[in-house]
Protein backbone atom coordinates (compact mmCIF):
# COMPACT_ATOMS: atom_id res chain seq x y z
CA UNK A 1 0.00 0.00 0.00
CA UNK A 2 2.68 2.67 1.28
CA UNK A 3 4.67 1.00 -1.97
CA UNK A 4 1.83 2.15 -3.91
CA UNK A 5 1.67 5.60 -2.81
CA UNK A 6 5.08 5.98 -2.49
CA UNK A 7 5.19 5.56 -7.15
CA UNK A 8 2.40 7.25 -7.69
CA UNK A 9 3.83 10.65 -5.29
CA UNK A 10 7.37 9.65 -7.53
CA UNK A 11 4.90 10.04 -10.67
CA UNK A 12 3.09 12.98 -10.10
CA UNK A 13 6.48 14.73 -8.93
CA UNK A 14 8.41 13.78 -12.19
CA UNK A 15 5.21 14.88 -14.21
CA UNK A 16 5.40 18.36 -12.50
CA UNK A 17 9.17 18.07 -13.06
CA UNK A 18 9.90 16.81 -16.48
CA UNK A 19 6.26 17.07 -18.10
CA UNK A 20 5.86 20.84 -17.82
CA UNK A 21 4.90 22.38 -21.06
CA UNK A 22 6.56 25.66 -21.47
CA UNK A 23 6.40 28.51 -24.45
CA UNK A 24 9.12 30.63 -25.21
CA UNK A 25 10.19 33.99 -27.30
CA UNK A 26 14.08 34.82 -28.09
CA UNK A 27 13.36 37.40 -29.73
CA UNK A 28 10.52 39.48 -27.79
CA UNK A 29 10.86 43.40 -27.78
CA UNK A 30 11.44 45.63 -25.00
CA UNK A 31 11.64 49.32 -24.74
CA UNK A 32 11.64 52.02 -22.66
CA UNK A 33 10.63 55.69 -23.69
CA UNK A 34 10.64 59.18 -21.85
CA UNK A 35 9.87 62.30 -23.82
CA UNK A 36 10.65 65.96 -22.26
CA UNK A 37 10.48 68.92 -23.91
CA UNK A 38 13.64 68.99 -24.41
CA UNK A 39 14.41 65.41 -25.58
CA UNK A 40 12.76 62.22 -26.23
CA UNK A 41 14.74 59.18 -25.79
CA UNK A 42 13.60 55.78 -26.86
CA UNK A 43 15.78 52.22 -26.08
CA UNK A 44 15.14 49.44 -28.09
CA UNK A 45 15.81 45.65 -27.46
CA UNK A 46 14.61 42.98 -30.09
CA UNK A 47 16.66 40.48 -28.51
CA UNK A 48 15.01 39.81 -24.72
CA UNK A 49 14.46 36.14 -23.98
CA UNK A 50 11.10 35.22 -22.49
CA UNK A 51 9.72 31.76 -20.85
CA UNK A 52 6.50 31.33 -19.60
CA UNK A 53 5.31 28.26 -18.03
CA UNK A 54 2.25 26.73 -18.84
CA UNK A 55 1.59 25.00 -15.96
CA UNK A 56 1.91 27.29 -13.35
CA UNK A 57 1.70 30.79 -15.05
CA UNK A 58 5.41 31.65 -13.51
CA UNK A 59 7.22 34.11 -15.99
CA UNK A 60 10.55 34.95 -16.83
CA UNK A 61 12.16 37.91 -18.86
CA UNK A 62 15.96 38.21 -19.44
CA UNK A 63 17.90 41.06 -21.38
CA UNK A 64 21.20 41.78 -22.43
CA UNK A 65 21.57 45.82 -21.92
CA UNK A 66 23.82 45.85 -24.78
CA UNK A 67 21.09 44.68 -27.15
CA UNK A 68 19.53 48.28 -26.43
CA UNK A 69 19.39 50.68 -29.13
CA UNK A 70 19.32 54.03 -29.78
CA UNK A 71 19.05 56.91 -32.61
CA UNK A 72 21.91 59.03 -31.08
CA UNK A 73 24.88 56.88 -31.42
CA UNK A 74 26.33 59.06 -27.69
CA UNK A 75 22.99 58.20 -26.12
CA UNK A 76 23.33 55.04 -26.47
CA UNK A 77 27.19 54.99 -25.06
CA UNK A 78 26.08 56.68 -22.79
CA UNK A 79 23.33 54.50 -21.48
CA UNK A 80 25.61 51.81 -20.81
CA UNK A 81 28.69 53.87 -19.96
CA UNK A 82 26.87 56.27 -17.22
CA UNK A 83 23.49 55.02 -16.54
CA UNK A 84 23.54 51.31 -16.64
CA UNK A 85 27.29 50.71 -15.91
CA UNK A 86 26.37 47.90 -18.87
CA UNK A 87 30.26 46.14 -17.74
CA UNK A 88 29.25 45.63 -14.27
CA UNK A 89 25.40 44.84 -14.88
CA UNK A 90 24.93 43.02 -17.99
CA UNK A 91 21.64 42.53 -17.89
CA UNK A 92 18.09 42.90 -16.59
CA UNK A 93 15.93 40.55 -15.64
CA UNK A 94 11.93 39.99 -14.36
CA UNK A 95 10.90 36.66 -12.41
CA UNK A 96 7.31 36.84 -11.85
CA UNK A 97 3.63 34.84 -12.02
CA UNK A 98 0.35 35.50 -13.97
CA UNK A 99 -1.59 36.54 -10.71
CA UNK A 100 -5.23 34.47 -10.73
CA UNK A 101 -3.35 31.86 -14.03
CA UNK A 102 -5.25 29.20 -15.30
CA UNK A 103 -4.32 27.50 -18.59
CA UNK A 104 -7.43 28.33 -20.35
CA UNK A 105 -5.34 31.85 -20.59
CA UNK A 106 -3.12 30.53 -22.88
CA UNK A 107 -5.51 29.12 -25.50
CA UNK A 108 -8.05 32.08 -24.97
CA UNK A 109 -8.44 35.83 -26.76
CA UNK A 110 -6.30 38.10 -25.38
CA UNK A 111 -7.14 39.34 -22.13
CA UNK A 112 -5.95 41.95 -19.30
CA UNK A 113 -3.63 40.15 -16.88
CA UNK A 114 -1.32 41.31 -13.58
CA UNK A 115 1.81 40.12 -13.43
CA UNK A 116 3.44 40.01 -10.14
CA UNK A 117 7.30 39.90 -9.76
CA UNK A 118 11.04 40.90 -9.18
CA UNK A 119 12.58 42.88 -11.36
CA UNK A 120 16.54 43.69 -11.44
CA UNK A 121 17.84 46.00 -13.29
CA UNK A 122 21.28 47.80 -12.50
CA UNK A 123 22.04 45.02 -9.96
CA UNK A 124 18.75 46.48 -7.95
CA UNK A 125 15.87 44.53 -7.29
CA UNK A 126 12.50 45.41 -6.74
CA UNK A 127 8.93 43.51 -6.36
CA UNK A 128 6.63 45.19 -8.94
CA UNK A 129 2.98 44.16 -9.93
CA UNK A 130 2.09 45.41 -13.71
CA UNK A 131 -0.51 45.16 -16.02
CA UNK A 132 -0.27 43.11 -19.41
CA UNK A 133 -2.30 40.95 -21.66
CA UNK A 134 -1.79 37.79 -22.56
CA UNK A 135 -3.67 34.95 -24.95
CA UNK A 136 -4.09 34.19 -28.87
CA UNK A 137 -3.84 36.78 -31.01
CA UNK A 138 -3.97 35.70 -35.32
CA UNK A 139 -2.85 31.64 -34.11
CA UNK A 140 -0.07 33.06 -32.03
CA UNK A 141 0.23 32.88 -28.21
CA UNK A 142 0.93 37.20 -27.61
CA UNK A 143 1.70 38.50 -24.17
CA UNK A 144 2.41 42.41 -23.74
CA UNK A 145 3.06 44.67 -20.93
CA UNK A 146 3.30 48.65 -20.56
CA UNK A 147 4.38 50.07 -17.06
CA UNK A 148 6.09 52.92 -15.72
CA UNK A 149 9.59 52.51 -13.76
CA UNK A 150 11.50 55.39 -12.10
CA UNK A 151 15.63 55.49 -13.02
CA UNK A 152 16.58 56.37 -9.40
CA UNK A 153 14.58 53.18 -7.66
CA UNK A 154 16.98 51.17 -9.37
CA UNK A 155 20.26 53.25 -7.85
CA UNK A 156 20.14 54.85 -11.48
CA UNK A 157 21.73 58.55 -10.81
CA UNK A 158 20.51 61.43 -13.26
CA UNK A 159 22.79 64.45 -13.10
CA UNK A 160 21.28 67.54 -12.56
CA UNK A 161 22.74 68.91 -15.65
CA UNK A 162 20.80 65.98 -17.95
CA UNK A 163 17.49 66.16 -15.52
CA UNK A 164 15.47 67.92 -17.77
CA UNK A 165 16.66 65.81 -21.00
CA UNK A 166 15.49 62.70 -18.84
CA UNK A 167 12.14 61.80 -18.00
CA UNK A 168 11.40 61.27 -14.23
CA UNK A 169 9.59 58.02 -15.37
CA UNK A 170 10.19 55.61 -18.29
CA UNK A 171 7.33 54.01 -19.78
CA UNK A 172 8.38 50.28 -20.30
CA UNK A 173 6.86 48.23 -23.51
CA UNK A 174 6.89 44.82 -23.37
CA UNK A 175 5.93 42.88 -26.78
CA UNK A 176 6.69 38.81 -26.68
CA UNK A 177 4.95 36.48 -29.77
CA UNK A 178 5.36 32.59 -27.95
CA UNK A 179 5.91 29.36 -29.14
CA UNK A 180 5.99 25.93 -27.64
CA UNK A 181 9.61 24.77 -25.95
CA UNK A 182 11.52 22.83 -27.53
CA UNK A 183 9.55 22.27 -31.11
CA UNK B 1 7.87 5.74 8.90
CA UNK B 2 5.69 8.14 9.56
CA UNK B 3 8.75 10.26 9.70
CA UNK B 4 10.21 9.41 6.86
CA UNK B 5 7.33 9.68 4.61
CA UNK B 6 6.84 12.97 5.96
CA UNK B 7 10.57 13.88 4.77
CA UNK B 8 9.86 12.12 1.50
CA UNK B 9 6.46 14.59 1.24
CA UNK B 10 9.06 17.04 2.07
CA UNK B 11 11.48 16.96 -0.01
CA UNK B 12 9.25 16.21 -3.02
CA UNK B 13 7.45 19.35 -2.46
CA UNK B 14 10.68 21.63 -2.11
CA UNK B 15 11.67 20.23 -5.33
CA UNK B 16 8.68 21.21 -7.32
CA UNK B 17 8.02 24.40 -5.36
CA UNK B 18 11.72 25.71 -5.74
CA UNK B 19 12.98 24.42 -8.90
CA UNK B 20 11.48 25.45 -11.47
CA UNK B 21 11.83 29.48 -11.20
CA UNK B 22 15.80 28.15 -11.26
CA UNK B 23 14.91 26.15 -14.01
CA UNK B 24 13.61 28.97 -15.77
CA UNK B 25 16.77 31.24 -15.25
CA UNK B 26 18.72 28.60 -16.62
CA UNK B 27 16.89 28.23 -19.62
CA UNK B 28 16.61 32.00 -20.28
CA UNK B 29 20.23 31.99 -19.43
CA UNK B 30 20.87 28.79 -22.13
CA UNK B 31 18.76 31.04 -24.49
CA UNK B 32 20.37 34.27 -24.58
CA UNK B 33 23.13 34.85 -27.16
CA UNK B 34 26.64 35.01 -25.92
CA UNK B 35 27.72 38.17 -27.32
CA UNK B 36 31.23 39.92 -28.39
CA UNK B 37 31.95 42.66 -26.15
CA UNK B 38 33.47 45.41 -27.73
CA UNK B 39 35.27 47.95 -25.54
CA UNK B 40 33.36 51.06 -25.88
CA UNK B 41 33.71 54.60 -24.84
CA UNK B 42 37.56 54.17 -24.69
CA UNK B 43 38.38 57.63 -24.45
CA UNK B 44 35.31 61.00 -24.25
CA UNK B 45 36.02 62.55 -27.09
CA UNK B 46 37.47 61.83 -30.70
CA UNK B 47 40.83 63.80 -29.52
CA UNK B 48 43.05 63.03 -26.66
CA UNK B 49 43.76 66.18 -26.13
CA UNK B 50 45.35 67.58 -29.46
CA UNK B 51 45.56 64.18 -31.27
CA UNK B 52 43.57 61.81 -32.29
CA UNK B 53 41.87 59.01 -30.17
CA UNK B 54 40.48 55.78 -31.59
CA UNK B 55 37.32 57.07 -30.95
CA UNK B 56 34.95 58.41 -34.14
CA UNK B 57 31.84 59.65 -34.94
CA UNK B 58 29.20 56.39 -35.73
CA UNK B 59 27.41 56.34 -38.82
CA UNK B 60 25.64 59.17 -39.84
CA UNK B 61 26.74 61.52 -36.64
CA UNK B 62 28.01 64.79 -36.72
CA UNK B 63 30.58 66.48 -34.89
CA UNK B 64 30.98 70.06 -34.36
CA UNK B 65 34.11 71.05 -32.96
CA UNK B 66 35.57 74.47 -32.09
CA UNK B 67 39.27 74.69 -30.03
CA UNK B 68 40.81 77.84 -29.00
CA UNK B 69 44.88 77.65 -27.62
CA UNK B 70 44.94 81.31 -25.77
CA UNK B 71 48.66 82.97 -25.45
CA UNK B 72 51.18 81.61 -22.59
CA UNK B 73 51.15 82.13 -19.02
CA UNK B 74 54.22 83.56 -18.76
CA UNK B 75 53.31 86.73 -20.74
CA UNK B 76 52.19 87.75 -17.52
CA UNK B 77 49.30 90.31 -16.14
CA UNK B 78 50.38 92.70 -19.42
CA UNK B 79 49.20 89.73 -21.73
CA UNK B 80 46.02 88.49 -19.08
CA UNK B 81 48.47 85.09 -18.58
CA UNK B 82 47.76 84.32 -22.56
CA UNK B 83 44.11 85.30 -22.55
CA UNK B 84 44.94 88.59 -24.94
CA UNK B 85 45.79 85.84 -27.69
CA UNK B 86 43.78 83.32 -29.25
CA UNK B 87 44.28 80.86 -31.89
CA UNK B 88 40.93 78.57 -32.74
CA UNK B 89 40.41 75.41 -35.14
CA UNK B 90 37.01 74.70 -36.06
CA UNK B 91 35.76 71.30 -37.87
CA UNK B 92 32.76 69.43 -38.98
CA UNK B 93 33.79 65.52 -38.89
CA UNK B 94 30.71 62.65 -40.32
CA UNK B 95 30.75 59.27 -39.52
CA UNK B 96 29.78 58.02 -43.04
CA UNK B 97 30.25 54.59 -41.43
CA UNK B 98 30.75 53.19 -38.02
CA UNK B 99 34.71 52.45 -39.46
CA UNK B 100 35.17 55.35 -41.35
CA UNK B 101 34.86 59.06 -40.40
CA UNK B 102 35.80 61.69 -42.62
CA UNK B 103 36.04 65.23 -41.58
CA UNK B 104 37.65 68.68 -42.70
CA UNK B 105 38.64 72.02 -40.42
CA UNK B 106 40.33 75.15 -40.87
CA UNK B 107 43.20 76.70 -38.09
CA UNK B 108 43.70 80.35 -37.83
CA UNK B 109 47.16 79.79 -37.21
CA UNK B 110 49.19 79.74 -40.74
CA UNK B 111 45.65 80.14 -42.14
CA UNK B 112 45.43 76.27 -42.28
CA UNK B 113 43.21 73.98 -43.94
CA UNK B 114 42.63 70.65 -43.03
CA UNK B 115 41.56 67.46 -44.47
CA UNK B 116 41.32 63.72 -42.50
CA UNK B 117 39.68 60.11 -42.58
CA UNK B 118 40.22 57.83 -39.71
CA UNK B 119 39.45 54.07 -40.57
CA UNK B 120 38.61 51.55 -37.51
CA UNK B 121 40.38 48.42 -38.32
CA UNK B 122 39.96 46.51 -35.51
CA UNK B 123 38.09 46.61 -32.32
CA UNK B 124 38.85 45.75 -28.62
CA UNK B 125 37.07 43.22 -27.59
CA UNK B 126 36.45 40.42 -25.02
CA UNK B 127 33.43 37.69 -25.34
CA UNK B 128 33.13 35.37 -28.26
CA UNK B 129 35.51 37.27 -29.94
CA UNK B 130 38.85 38.27 -28.06
CA UNK B 131 40.67 41.12 -29.72
CA UNK B 132 43.44 42.87 -27.12
CA UNK B 133 43.22 46.32 -28.61
CA UNK B 134 41.85 48.88 -30.93
CA UNK B 135 43.46 49.95 -33.88
CA UNK B 136 42.39 53.03 -36.41
CA UNK B 137 44.61 54.50 -39.51
CA UNK B 138 44.70 58.11 -39.12
CA UNK B 139 45.56 60.51 -42.28
CA UNK B 140 45.63 64.08 -42.94
CA UNK B 141 46.45 66.63 -45.87
CA UNK B 142 46.97 70.03 -44.13
CA UNK B 143 47.10 73.19 -47.08
CA UNK B 144 48.65 76.29 -45.11
CA UNK B 145 47.14 79.18 -47.41
CA UNK B 146 49.55 82.39 -45.54
CA UNK B 147 50.69 84.59 -48.87
CA UNK B 148 53.86 83.07 -50.06
CA UNK B 149 56.90 85.50 -49.54
CA UNK B 150 58.25 88.07 -52.27
CA UNK B 151 60.84 85.76 -54.17
CA UNK B 152 63.67 86.64 -56.40
CA UNK B 153 63.13 87.38 -60.14
CA UNK B 154 62.84 84.26 -62.17
CA UNK B 155 61.83 81.86 -59.50
CA UNK B 156 58.11 80.59 -58.62
CA UNK B 157 55.83 79.07 -56.09
CA UNK B 158 54.08 76.34 -56.30
CA UNK B 159 50.95 75.22 -54.84
CA UNK B 160 52.45 71.43 -53.64
CA UNK B 161 54.69 73.69 -51.50
CA UNK B 162 51.74 74.42 -48.97
CA UNK B 163 50.67 70.34 -48.64
CA UNK B 164 51.80 68.10 -45.69
CA UNK B 165 50.98 64.76 -45.11
CA UNK B 166 49.99 62.87 -41.70
CA UNK B 167 50.14 59.49 -41.13
CA UNK B 168 49.26 57.96 -37.90
CA UNK B 169 48.46 54.80 -35.97
CA UNK B 170 46.64 54.55 -33.32
CA UNK B 171 46.75 51.67 -30.94
CA UNK B 172 44.71 51.77 -27.84
CA UNK B 173 43.60 49.86 -25.20
CA UNK B 174 40.61 50.30 -22.31
CA UNK B 175 42.21 48.52 -19.43
CA UNK B 176 38.88 48.57 -17.07
CA UNK B 177 36.65 51.21 -16.99
CA UNK B 178 38.83 54.03 -15.90
CA UNK B 179 42.44 53.71 -17.38
CA UNK B 180 42.60 53.80 -21.10
CA UNK B 181 45.80 54.27 -22.81
CA UNK B 182 46.71 55.12 -26.64
CA UNK B 183 50.00 54.83 -28.92
CA UNK B 184 50.63 56.78 -31.81
CA UNK B 185 53.00 56.40 -34.28
CA UNK B 186 53.35 58.84 -36.60
CA UNK B 187 54.72 59.69 -39.97
CA UNK B 188 54.56 63.35 -41.15
CA UNK B 189 55.90 64.15 -44.70
CA UNK B 190 56.15 68.44 -45.27
CA UNK B 191 56.76 69.32 -49.16
CA UNK B 192 58.78 72.64 -48.38
CA UNK B 193 59.95 73.66 -45.06
CA UNK B 194 61.67 76.93 -43.66
CA UNK B 195 65.58 76.17 -44.15
CA UNK B 196 67.37 73.26 -45.19
CA UNK B 197 67.80 72.18 -41.34
CA UNK B 198 64.38 71.47 -41.00
CA UNK B 199 62.87 67.95 -41.67
CA UNK B 200 60.70 66.84 -43.99
CA UNK B 201 59.86 63.92 -42.96
CA UNK B 202 59.27 64.03 -39.28
CA UNK B 203 58.88 60.44 -37.03
CA UNK B 204 57.32 60.71 -33.73
CA UNK B 205 55.53 58.53 -30.90
CA UNK B 206 53.03 59.58 -29.39
CA UNK B 207 51.37 58.35 -25.97
CA UNK B 208 48.29 59.09 -24.11
CA UNK B 209 45.86 58.07 -21.44
CA UNK B 210 42.69 59.17 -19.73
CA UNK B 211 41.89 58.16 -15.90
CA UNK B 212 38.25 58.36 -15.25
CA UNK B 213 37.46 60.51 -12.00
CA UNK B 214 33.91 60.18 -12.08
CA UNK B 215 31.37 59.05 -15.14
CA UNK B 216 31.38 62.54 -16.82
CA UNK B 217 35.38 63.59 -15.79
CA UNK B 218 38.33 62.60 -16.80
CA UNK B 219 42.00 63.32 -16.59
CA UNK B 220 43.70 62.72 -20.01
CA UNK B 221 47.62 63.30 -20.80
CA UNK B 222 49.32 63.27 -24.05
CA UNK B 223 52.77 63.34 -24.90
CA UNK B 224 54.59 63.26 -28.60
CA UNK B 225 57.96 62.35 -28.78
CA UNK B 226 59.75 63.67 -32.07
CA UNK B 227 62.84 61.46 -32.95
CA UNK B 228 63.93 63.61 -35.36
CA UNK B 229 63.22 66.91 -34.63
CA UNK B 230 64.25 69.84 -36.25
CA UNK B 231 67.55 71.62 -35.18
CA UNK B 232 68.13 73.22 -31.81
CA UNK B 233 70.32 75.75 -33.01
CA UNK B 234 67.25 77.00 -35.02
CA UNK B 235 65.12 80.03 -33.06
CA UNK B 236 62.23 79.28 -32.24
CA UNK B 237 63.87 76.17 -30.60
CA UNK B 238 61.49 72.81 -31.01
CA UNK B 239 60.23 70.99 -28.32
CA UNK B 240 57.84 67.43 -27.72
CA UNK B 241 53.96 68.92 -27.20
CA UNK B 242 53.40 67.60 -23.60
CA UNK B 243 49.67 68.29 -22.51
CA UNK B 244 47.28 67.71 -19.99
CA UNK B 245 43.73 68.19 -19.56
CA UNK B 246 40.37 67.36 -18.27
CA UNK B 247 37.21 65.88 -20.03
CA UNK B 248 33.56 66.87 -19.09
CA UNK B 249 30.90 65.39 -20.39
CA UNK B 250 27.55 66.89 -20.35
CA UNK B 251 25.03 64.94 -22.68
CA UNK B 252 25.70 66.24 -26.01
CA UNK B 253 28.85 68.01 -25.44
CA UNK B 254 32.24 67.29 -24.38
CA UNK B 255 34.60 69.97 -22.83
CA UNK B 256 38.36 69.09 -23.28
CA UNK B 257 40.02 72.28 -20.75
CA UNK B 258 44.24 71.92 -21.53
CA UNK B 259 47.17 73.40 -20.73
CA UNK B 260 49.68 72.96 -23.05
CA UNK B 261 53.02 74.06 -24.31
CA UNK B 262 51.74 73.43 -27.99
CA UNK B 263 49.61 76.16 -29.72
CA UNK B 264 48.96 74.36 -33.03
CA UNK B 265 45.95 72.04 -33.01
CA UNK B 266 46.82 70.12 -35.95
CA UNK B 267 49.23 67.14 -36.23
CA UNK B 268 51.43 68.69 -38.55
CA UNK B 269 51.82 71.63 -36.36
CA UNK B 270 51.86 70.71 -32.54
CA UNK B 271 53.95 67.47 -33.52
CA UNK B 272 57.10 69.36 -35.87
CA UNK B 273 56.35 72.89 -34.70
CA UNK B 274 55.76 73.03 -30.74
CA UNK B 275 58.06 75.93 -29.80
CA UNK B 276 57.06 76.51 -26.16
CA UNK B 277 58.71 75.16 -23.03
CA UNK B 278 57.16 73.67 -20.20
CA UNK B 279 60.68 74.56 -18.10
CA UNK B 280 60.12 78.47 -19.42
CA UNK B 281 56.33 78.63 -18.54
CA UNK B 282 55.09 78.92 -22.07
CA UNK B 283 51.89 77.30 -21.36
CA UNK B 284 48.86 77.78 -23.32
CA UNK B 285 45.29 77.45 -21.89
CA UNK B 286 42.96 75.95 -23.79
CA UNK B 287 39.58 74.15 -24.67
CA UNK B 288 38.12 71.98 -27.44
CA UNK B 289 34.43 71.87 -27.78
CA UNK B 290 32.64 69.47 -29.39
CA UNK B 291 28.87 68.48 -29.80
CA UNK B 292 27.59 66.05 -31.80
CA UNK B 293 24.10 65.87 -34.00
CA UNK B 294 22.13 62.66 -35.26
CA UNK B 295 21.39 62.29 -38.59
CA UNK B 296 19.75 58.72 -38.90
CA UNK B 297 16.24 58.19 -39.41
CA UNK B 298 14.37 55.90 -37.25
Amino acid sequence: MLKKLFILIFITASIGAFGQSKFIAKNAYISFYSSTPLEDILGESNEAVTILNAETGEIGFQALMTTFHFKRALMEEHFNENYMESAKFPKARFNGKIEGFNKDMLTAPVANIKVTGLLNVHGVEKTITVPGTLGIENGKLVGTSKFKVTPEDYGIVIPAIVRDKIGKEMEVTVKANYLPFGK
Amino acid sequence: MNKILSIFFGLIFLASGNGFSQDLDELMNAELKPTVDFATATFKSTRIINGHSIEQMKENQLDFRISHRFGTLNSGLYGLFGLDESHIHFSLEYGIKDWLMLGAGRASQNKTYDGFAKVRLLRQSSGTKFMPVHLSYFTSIEIMTLKFPERPEGTSNYFSSRLAYVNQLLIARKFNENLSVQLTPTFIHRNLVKTELDQNDIYALGLGGRYKLSKRLSLNAEYYYTYNPNAKSLEPRPYNALSLGVDIETGGHVFQIMVTNSQGMREGSFIPQTTGSWADGDIHLGFNISRVFAFNKK
